[in-house]
């Protein structure tokens, strides 16, 4: 008898705790839901009271507006930490309690593997001239297997800055787009600028190879630009692609720079923004954070390097977080009407007023007087649009990130022997691929 | 009989509560990762997994990175050990020695204990960078600029250097009590016989002190074999792995590449190999305890 009154209390406090069973949101219950309308959840990786979030919550204002009667898009805001925990570890634990909302935010690099593991489904059919609004880099990192997944609520770009001012006293010209300087000319540049750079305390590069996502997204255009890749096509093998004989020189390139002293070996900060850098590869952002932090530096932006081979393909940094249909929806085409709103032209300008991401449409790009009037924002998009190249398309990506900075290291900064440390991170990736190449 | 049952129902209803909440978060996860780690389960597609037996046991044993993790763990340990438990041991004496402005230095040293990991992290990077006070200051005599925490020679102890300075003042503290509780008498004694301060500190102090002694040994070691936050904050593993540990790898394995299986191989390799620590170092000192316990009932 005890134990029955026992064992029942507890399972009740485990049912409330749980939150049981699942919830279907009746019409007006929220405000602005009406009868008639279909419901659809949308989960976003911010806070509300940020910028970002802000633009966010507005954008689903303005959807439910525009498809007032037709559908209600309900907007939860689920926090991301620094390490990117949080809001992915809510996304892997509704994966397994089927609690997945009808469109969930996605880090572009994760595509893949969301896709591959039926977390996502294909968006329904979209026009040519609906995909035409977009960026060819937004349609290629939301695209899988020949079908399109997720619209870019944002894009992204990195930059070779340049000190204007250190140039021109080093007497180095900067070429135009669709020209870039190749490895060797770098390299030369470098070397003449090595001495001047040594006068005012600094190196000619400030780059450093850090841990997280920043390495790959900065430096595998050295790869690609060499003709090389990470990742097969199918994402499914890495041996003899990761670890090919043309990622071993482009590595050795990179070694070369810190054992000829054009960059510290250790990370010290802000050296470009004291001034005692005369390059720097960094975000879009730096753009923003010079001009209202040291505006004292004259900053430029130069094409991105290209490897002596460079046969003109596209090969510099994209890609941000996108917004997908879960496989959970029942609803696809409102899933994708939703979407398509919040990766358009009009959340893409929201978002860029609050927070100065990149925005994804071209549309907004021609309506952003920033991208006409400033040259380095200008240069960003031109780069991105004309060059820009999605980070690989595997369902392994996280492995393949972790494993290209941590080669990079070791053979740049701590000299470990370069092919056996590639080879190295071929098998550590290939311990990951195991699981999708049985099936 | 009545009452006996009717008691027994009001302690339960006190523990009930306590009682389905540990189980709810701590005892079926615990469970659960037990079961998971025979499994290769895949936190983005749960439905396929299967059961593996020990298949991730051989694994992990087989996989460099995690012995490397391992190994770097222990190092840790090593290090961290006698510096947070004898530098507490020496701050402890120093306070109870100082009779001005006692206070100030027990809170002084106590601050780093109630920071967030975290943020004292953040500060000895400052510190510890290429362009930081430690290295303008090594500077200043004429040593040239360390990597500490960018250097894979230098990281792990860097790290744990600073780790040892933020925990330390929780042992002091303990240390302290442990000093003021000492009859006084003892130390009279050992004056009216002369004995010099040393054997007063070896023959007085340490042994009243051993009890203590022991709980901030093994309080340490499990502390320092849980750390992460450190080593993900300032170095990301690196450079070289060379400050990556088993709690880092368990993490990465499990958030970030999805392997919940794997990862729960790897906690509970962790668990048993921490539990088997802790039983040695019980089994160490029951066994002096009884010893004197013995040498007393001889005395006697």
């Amino acid at each position: 008898m005890k134990r029955t009154v026992l064992i029942a209390i507890a399972l009740a406090v485990i049912a409330a705790l749980s939150g049981c069973g699942q919830k279907t949101v009746q019409p007006g219950v929220i405000a602005g839901f009406d009868q008639g309308e279909e419901y659809l959840k949308i989960w976003v990786h911010s806070i509300e009271d940020t910028p970002e979030g802000q633009a966010y919550r507005e954008a689903v204002d303005n959807f439910n507006d525009k498809y007032n009667g037709r559908y209600f898009a309900d907007i939860e805001f689920i926090p991301r930490n620094d390490s990117g925990g949080g809001y992915s570890d809510k996304v892997n634990a509704s994966v397994m309690s089927g609690d997945l909302p009808d469109v969930i935010t996605v880090d572009g690099p994760n595509i893949s593997a969301y896709a591959a593991n039926g977390i996502i489904q294909p968006l329904s059919e979209l026009t040519e001239e609906e995909k035409g609004v977009y960026l060819d880099s937004i349609i290629e990192q939301g695209t899988v297997g020949g079908e399109l997944y997720a619209l870019g609520a944002m894009e992204s770009s990195v930059g070779l800055y340049y000190n204007k001012d250190i140039l021109a006293e080093a007497g180095i010209d900067v070429p135009g787009a669709g020209n870039p300087w190749t490895l060797s000319e770098f390299k030369e540049i470098l070397e003449k600028l090595k001495p001047v750079m040594k006068k005012k305390g600094g190196y000619p590069l400030d780059m450093t190879f850090p841990t997280g996502e920043a390495s790959i997204y900065y430096y595998a255009p050295f790869i690609w630009s060499n003709g090389g890749d990470l990742v097969s096509e199918d994402g499914l093998k890495v041996d003899g692609i990761f670890n090919s004989e043309k990622n071993t020189e482009t590595m050795l390139y990179f070694k070369s720079l810190a054992d000829n002293e054009y960059m510290s070996r250790t990370p010290i900060e802000k050296l470009f923004e004291s001034g005692r850098a005369a390059f720097k590869f960094d975000g879009a952002w730096e753009v923003n954070n010079v001009y209202e932090s040291y505006p004292d530096i004259k900053l430029g932006v130069a094409p991105y390097v290209v490897s002596d081979d460079w046969d003109g393909g596209r090969y510099t940094p994209t890609g941000s977080w996108a917004y997908a249909a879960t496989s959970k929806t029942e609803n696809i085409e409102g899933a994708t009407e939703l979407v398509k709103w919040m990766s358009g032209t009009d959340s893409g300008l929201l978002i860029y007023e609050k927070t100065k991401n990149l925005p994804s449409t071209y549309a907004c790009y021609e309506r952003i007087s920033d991208f006409k009037e400033d040259e380095n924002y200008k240069a960003l998009y031109e780069q991105l649009r004309d060059y820009g190249h999605p980070r690989p398309k595997t369902p392994v990506y996280p492995q393949v990130s972790t494993s290209f900075q941590q080669t990079l290291e070791n053979i740049a900064i701590s000299g470990m022997d370069a092919k056996s440390e590639m080879d190295k991170s071929v098998e550590r990736i290939n311990a990951k691929l195991e699981r999708y190449n049985r099936e | 009989m009545k009452k006996k049952t009717s008691t027994s129902i009001l302690g339960m209803a006190f523990f009930g509560p306590a009682l389905v909440l540990l189980t709810v978060f701590l005892f079926l996860p615990m469970l659960l990762t037990l079961v998971f780690s025979f499994t290769d389960y895949f936190a983005l597609n749960p439905d396929l997994t299967h059961f593996t037996g020990l298949g991730n046991y051989i694994k992990i044993f087989k996989d460099e990175l995690f012995l490397k993790a391992f190994i770097n763990t222990v190092k840790f340990v090593l290090i961290i050990v006698p510096l947070q438990g004898l530098g507490a041991l020496g701050l402890a004496l120093l306070i109870n020695k100082v009779t001005y402005c006692k206070k100030y230095f027990k809170v002084a040293f106590f601050i780093p204990v109630v920071m967030s990991l975290a943020v004292v992290s953040t500060l000895w990077m400052q510190i510890y960078s290429p362009e930081g006070i430690l290295n303008t200051m090594l500077g200043q005599i004429g040593i040239s600029p360390q990597p500490f925490i960018y250097g894979a020679n230098q990281a792990l102890p860097s790290i744990a250097i600073m780790s040892a300075w933020q925990g330390m003042g929780y042992q002091m503290i303990i240390f302290l009590g442990g000093l003021q509780a000492i009859n006084p008498g003892l130390y009279e004694a050992a004056e009216m016989d002369h004995a010099s301060g040393w054997k007063k500190f070896k023959d007085i102090t340490l042994p009243e002190l051993k009890p203590l002694c022991v709980f901030v040994f093994i309080t340490i070691t499990i502390g320092a074999f849980r750390m992460i936050v450190q080593p993900m904050v300032m170095t990301g593993g690196g450079p070289s792995h060379s400050t990556y540990t088993i709690v880092y790898d368990i993490y990465e394995t499990g958030t970030v590449n999805w392997e919940i299986g794997l990862a729960s191989t790897m906690a509970i390799v962790f668990v048993i190999f921490v539990v088997i620590l802790t039983i040695i170092q019980t089994f160490l000192t029951r066994d002096k305890e009884e010893k004197n316990v013995n040498k007393k009932a001889k005395r006697r």
